[in-house]
């Protein structure tokens, strides 16, 4: 018992050690969590905001397809604009879910365990926000289901060589999966909400969701073997669905986009944007809905260790771009760097490279990782520095090809500012939804870390230390 | 069907009882517990689950099927570029991958669904709310004449309820 105690007393165990000491028994993780779902006013109030700027974006849409794309800002040479730039954006904020759901539960790091749910439901809507944009992009959006190959009259099938028929499957593979992935892991809490509503017509619904589950052993076991390979396979889905979207840029010959190092570069971005997007979304929600003893310091600091991490390889990435743009020897490779950071385009280079390079290495400082306020403003200026790098990459390339005579600009109208904001309505308004209906942290698995109540302390019980695995904190 | 339904609320307590269960043969027993231990699994010593099949058979079927949309498409309508392939495997292998992973974990999920036996319509018997909750529960299904065996059994390892059911 003492070793236990002085483990969690220890101020930096990020990853090792799950336990939640304020957590007493397996009733309390239910009636706290299941209390998250109570009805405030607060969670209203921005709900509505939410609806309010998502509908300020539909109606900026209907203006768009009434007077035609050209009101959103694109002007040769720059064809691709904010909805690409928002698009990838988005994508890259749905990264984290999977990894932190997936990856992390295939290395059984336990900090997962209470901040996984959030973070997959993020993944699902973030998806969600980014597959509007390319629809959105195209104009005539009524013409996108012409990518999907189906049996058609016309007998006509997609080009399966363009990058943007990969991104077609890539994408929706990737929304199906975290989907299931998410509604998989729901099924044992939809049934606790099921065994627990009063509310005839809502207990019906959850009774429906949740698919008759009954807790047996049985369901368990399969659960487990099913819940491991959809890890197993989310794995390597989230790794390569971004670098499938770097697939857009790369295969093209413009200067800046032609480099091998697009895919990894895009993954590690991604991670560390979405992790940025978990920060903004999960201190919060620790803080209204009082779940300080589920979602700890430990926890976050292991998350910005995550982030520092990423920042890192994205850091690299930004230096090895250059290192390779000087070392090839393309005088219009060269051009273009120079004109990115020291030239027309050189502000929002310097934003991306301060919020992305620079204030993210304040996450060396073990204080700073463990100051929550910090980390949220932070995880603000990792969303905006993870959008100008995607404007970094996407409208610079465009303005400054191999002729001079080929350069331009790019303004962005009221159009594009106003899809961006209906982008941030329509994820925010699915995820206050989500988080009104089902567990923000995921039940059964939070029980999983809790010792269970026992009558012989020294049976199957975690109470001396060498009970614990050391990863996950569960019994032996 | 016809048993017994002990509710426990320690978790040795219910494994002793699956321990005893198997040893006297009373009857088929069901676990209830609101989240997996692995000290059910040694108690009980139930076959590895067949979920890894589905995923293995669906995988490969989503492999071979991404390959071949791309490949049959292109040979069926020809992009014909000087000096390359009409049918490229590289870039199709995008689709090989993307298939294979959602197939693969599409029949996944229907592996838990059939061998966990869910969608359920009912609770059928032997469930009880407090099991999604806190508690333990184990259902053991017997012959008439071996109910009372049964409940005893469970009493004697602490069961803090136990009710018939049919």
């Amino acid at each position: 018992m003492a070793t236990i105690a002085n483990e969690l007393r220890r101020p930096n165990i990020a990853t090792a050690n799950v336990q939640l000491p304020s957590v007493r028994d397996y009733e309390q993780v239910t009636d706290e969590i299941v209390g998250t779902l109570r009805f405030s006013k607060g969670w209203f109030a921005a709900l509505l905001v939410a609806i309010a700027c998502m509908l300020l974006g539909a109606a900026t849409w209907l203006y768009q397809i009434r007077e035609g794309v050209g009101v959103a800002g694109y002007n040769p040479p720059v064809m691709w604009g904010i909805y690409i730039i928002t698009f990838v954006f988005w994508v890259g904020i749905g990264h984290a879910g999977t990894l932190i759901s997936a990856i992390l539960y295939l290395f059984r790091a336990g900090f997962r365990t209470t901040i996984y749910r959030c973070a997959e439901a993020m993944t699902v809507f973030a998806v969600m926000t980014a597959g509007l944009f390319p629809i959105i992009h195209i104009g005539r959006a009524w013409k996108f289901f012409w990518l999907i190959p189906y049996p058609n009259w016309r007998l006509l099938w997609p080009n399966f060589k363009s990058p943007l028929v990969w991104d077609v499957f890539a994408i929706s593979t990737y929304l199906t999966i975290s989907t299931t992935f998410l509604f998989v892991g729901l099924i044992p809490d939809i049934a606790v909400l099921r065994d627990r509503e009063k509310n005839p017509i809502r207990k019906s619904i959850y009774a429906f969701l949740s698919f008759g589950w009954r807790n047996t052993e049985r369901e368990w076991r399969h659960f487990a073997r099913a819940y491991l390979f959809l890890a197993a396979v989310s794995t390597p889905l989230v790794l390569s669905v971004h670098s499938v979207v770097s697939f857009d840029f790369a295969m093209s010959i413009t200067p800046g986009w032609h480099t091998t190092i697009f895919p990894p570069y895009f993954v590690a971005g991604a991670i560390f944007s979405g992790i940025g997007m978990v920060f903004t979304i999960l201190i919060p929600i620790r803080k209204w809905f009082r779940l300080q003893h589920y979602v700890t310091l430990n926890h976050l600091d292991a998350a910005a260790k995550l982030a520092l991490t990423t920042s890192l390889v994205v850091g690299c990435a930004y230096l090895v771009e250059f290192f390779i743009a000087w070392y090839g020897g393309v005088p219009a490779e060269q051009d273009y760097f120079w004109n990115r950071v020291f030239g027309q385009w050189w502000w929002a280079a310097w934003i991306m490279i301060t919020c992305n390079m620079i204030l993210p290495l304040s996450l060396f400082s073990q204080k700073l990782r463990r100051n929550p306020a910090w980390l949220w403003i932070l995880s603000i200026f990792i969303n905006i520095g993870m959008w100008f790098e995607r404007f970094v990459i996407v409208v610079p390339s465009l303005s400054h090809e191999f002729e001079p005579w080929m350069w331009g600009g790019y303004r962005p109208t009221w159009v594009d500012y106003f899809m961006l904001l209906g982008s941030f309505g329509w994820f925010f308004m699915w995820f206050l939804l989500f988080i009104r209906q089902f567990p923000v942290i995921a039940i059964s698995e939070t029980k999983e870390i809790v010792p269970p109540r026992v009558r012989h302390a020294h049976v199957h019980t975690p109470v001396d230390a060498e009970d614990f695995e050391p990863q996950t904190g569960r019994a032996h | 069907m016809r048993g017994v339904l002990g509710h426990f609320k320690e978790l040795d307590s219910a494994v002793e009882a699956i321990a005893e269960l198997r040893q006297t043969k009373l009857g088929d027993v069901t676990v209830f517990t609101p989240t997996p231990r692995h000290e059910f699994e040694h108690a009980v010593q139930p076959p590895p689950s067949p979920v890894r099949r589905y995923f293995l058979v669906g995988g490969l079927s989503g492999c071979i099927f991404g390959y071949w949309m791309a490949i049959w498409a292109s040979e069926y309508w020809p992009l014909v570029v000087g000096g390359k392939a009409i049918a490229s495997w590289i870039p199709y292998t995008i689709f090989g991958f993307e298939v294979f992973v959602l197939v693969g974990a599409l029949s996944t999920v229907a592996g838990l669904f059939i061998h966990a036996g869910i969608p359920r319509l009912t609770m059928t018997v032997g469930y009880d709310p407090r099991f999604s909750d806190g508690d333990y529960g184990i259902w053991v299904e017997c012959a008439p004449g071996q109910l009372a065996s049964a409940e005893a059994l469970l009493r004697k390892h602490g069961a803090v309820e136990v009710r018939g059911e049919r």
